[in-house]
């Protein structure tokens, strides 16, 4: 028996081995089915489709009518919304997301320290990330900022100033959703602790025996060494800011106002498609989308071998 | 905020003592505004109604339930039911999610077969795209397949592995694990789908919980989907049936919402203390968002 066993397995796994080259890749790509399907079905299909209804005019009702580029056209030369609606977006992007990664990363290098109750911080930090994306805390947003809220309220008691109606106030309407963006530093944050711990501390070392001072340290060893980290920390905020949706709609009950002050991109093809039924048109404003991040992306790739280290 | 990055054990001197305090100071500070918005909240739907404007206490002086029966019973839909409709949505996404996702990342990081970096590579692209483009025609593909007002268009591309990422996630485990278990497993006359099932699967219970507990807290949050898929308030989800509390009450009733806000929030706070170190360990080590 014992002698028989190991030919008996090597014969078989011959045998298997010529029955297999063959079944093999059909096996494998029973296990890719669900996958293939879904790709295939919701994602490739979809994308073209999507494409060719940019082109066209479509309610949903009547087939689709050929336009040639009379959407793009009109979307670059002639739709006021559009132009609000990029500026609000480009304004969040621009002004959320620096400064959340500049929060995220402060705090970072303080829980860095090797602090007793890191574990606690970290979490109670990370908890309004994790329940940033839903209605409750957007809901909970317009209550904060507004004319009666819980902000005016404090800023009143504490400071005697009465503040305005920051929601229904075009000036600041888009400044409380960058405030609740901030607030959500708790992922970065968790990314840059990560990215810290990869710092060798001879580095460091080595830096305070040659009488580095502490903010020359930080400029010539930390940041640098961190730049992947914040390379990744800033492109995935700023596609996530473009996509921004749910604080937006809640807070301008679904139509981005005051004054279209916090029209999102993403709210005015909500709307273009879903309750104007302009499904052409809203294709043709989702490609515009999707060339604007792949230019950033890519622009930021470009730009990244000028100031992202990396170690080899 | 001090942008040194060591404490330097020799020079630091006095101020090393000094130094680790301060910091706690600050890190409760920022705590403390940090939470007090979710507390105020919490304590608000506790707070009989005139006292939720004139109060910016997070402790109420008298407790009322009131705002919980009056969010519970509110809409013409009790909200028991949006429960019951979210739990059904994210419990099965969670199992499609999971299924469907390691069945595809067992083949990518397992199995050769001709076209493997061809598919990878594409799987990876899809990762980058956003989903405004694929919106429209799948909307239009579930309306034509009759399957607008019914949880189909947001359980069943769970099923299809949709949410790539979680594929990503499952490979970069699976990797990690040593080939020897297979090629032994197949020794003993294992098929592809048994080393799968017996040995990859249970080897894998942290990537596995990690995509399931954040695949259920994304669901359950998810408020675009349910938006644009169900119409009749009797299917709304959650998030959804929070959303008709600002519509539906022309002055709203902030006591009521807030107590069903707290309520929506109750799963994923839950899922948070438990797992809440996979949850962070997620994080920091693919850099998962949301």
């Amino acid at each position: 028996m014992s002698v028989a066993l190991p030919s008996e397995a090597t014969s078989r796994d011959a045998a298997d081995r010529t029955a297999r080259l063959p079944s093999g890749a059909a096996q494998a790509y029973l296990f890719l089915a669900p996958w293939l399907i879904g790709f295939i079905g919701l994602t490739v299909g979809p994308t073209l489709i999507s494409l060719y209804l940019s082109f066209t005019n479509f309610d949903l009702i009547q087939s689709p009518e050929w336009t040639g580029w009379a959407n793009y056209v009109r979307i670059l030369t002639n739709d006021s919304k559009f132009v609000a609606s990029m500026q609000v977006t480009f304004f969040f992007v621009v002004f959320s997301v620096p400064l959340k990664l500049a929060f995220a990363l402060a705090v970072a290098l303080i829980l860095n320290k090797g602090l007793r109750g890191l574990s606690i911080y970290r979490a109670l930090f990370y908890l309004p990330s994790l329940l940033g994306a839903s209605v409750a805390i957007a809901v909970l947003w317009r209550q904060l900022f507004a004319a009666d809220g819980l902000v005016n309220q404090l800023l009143f008691s504490l400071f005697r100033i009465q503040g305005p109606s920051w929601i229904s106030s075009p000036d600041y309407a888009l400044w409380t959703l960058v405030v609740l963006s901030i607030w959500q530093f708790g992922s970065p944050m968790i990314i840059f602790l990560a990215g810290l711990r990869q710092i060798p501390q001879d580095l460091y070392e080595a830096a305070s025996i040659d009488g580095a001072s502490r903010r020359r340290q930080f400029w010539r060893i930390t940041v640098p060494m961190l730049t992947p980290v914040i390379f990744f920390n800033a492109i995935v905020q700023t596609i996530d800011a473009f996509k921004a949706f749910t604080p937006a709609f809640i807070i301008s009950d679904g139509i981005g106002g005051p004054v279209d002050a916090t029209l999102f991109y993403t709210l005015y093809l909500y709307q273009e498609a879903f309750a104007n039924f302009r499904m052409g048109y809203a294709s043709a404003l989702a490609w515009i989308l999707v060339l604007i991040i792949a230019a950033f992306t890519a622009f930021s790739f470009l730009t990244a071998r000028y100031w992202v280290h990396y170690d080899d | 905020m001090t942008t040194d990055s060591i404490d330097r054990p020799a020079a630091a001197g006095r101020l090393a003592t000094a130094r680790p305090l301060l910091y706690h100071v600050l890190l409760c500070a920022v705590s403390i505004v940090m939470l007090y918005p979710l507390l105020w909240m919490l304590a608000s739907s506790f707070k009989p109604d005139d006292q939720i404007f004139n109060d910016s206490s997070i402790w109420p002086s008298s407790f009322s339930l009131g705002a919980y029966i009056r969010g519970w019973t509110g809409l013409q839909v009790q909200f028991g039911q949006f429960f019951w409709n979210s739990f059904i949505v994210a419990t099965l996404s969670v199992i499609g999610n999971v299924l469907s996702c390691s069945l595809a990342a067992y083949a990518f990081s397992r199995l050769r077969f001709p076209g493997k970096n061809f598919w990878f590579a594409l799987m990876l692209g899809t990762m980058m795209l956003p989903y405004h483009v694929t919106l429209i025609p799948q909307y239009v593909l579930f309306l034509n397949l009759d399957w607008v007002n019914t949880f189909l268009p947001l359980i069943v591309p769970k099923f299809l592995a949709a949410d790539a990422f979680f594929i990503f996630l499952m490979v970069q485990f699976f990797r990690g694990i040593p080939r020897e278990l297979d090629e032994a497993a197949m020794m003993d006359g294992c098929t592809p789908f048994q080393i799968y099932w017996k040995i990859i699967l249970p080897l894998s219970v942290p990537v596995l919980a990690t995509a399931a507990v954040f695949s259920f807290i994304w669901t359950w949050d998810d408020f675009f989907a349910p938006l644009i898929y169900l119409n009749d308030m009797g299917s709304y989800t959650v998030q959804l049936g929070l959303r008709s509390f600002v519509d539906s009450t022309g002055k709203s009733d902030w006591g009521a919402l807030f107590a069903m806000s707290v309520l929506t929030l109750v799963p994923i706070l839950l899922f948070f203390l438990l797992f809440q170190r996979l949850l962070i360990e997620g994080i920091a080590t693919t850099g998962m968002k949301r």
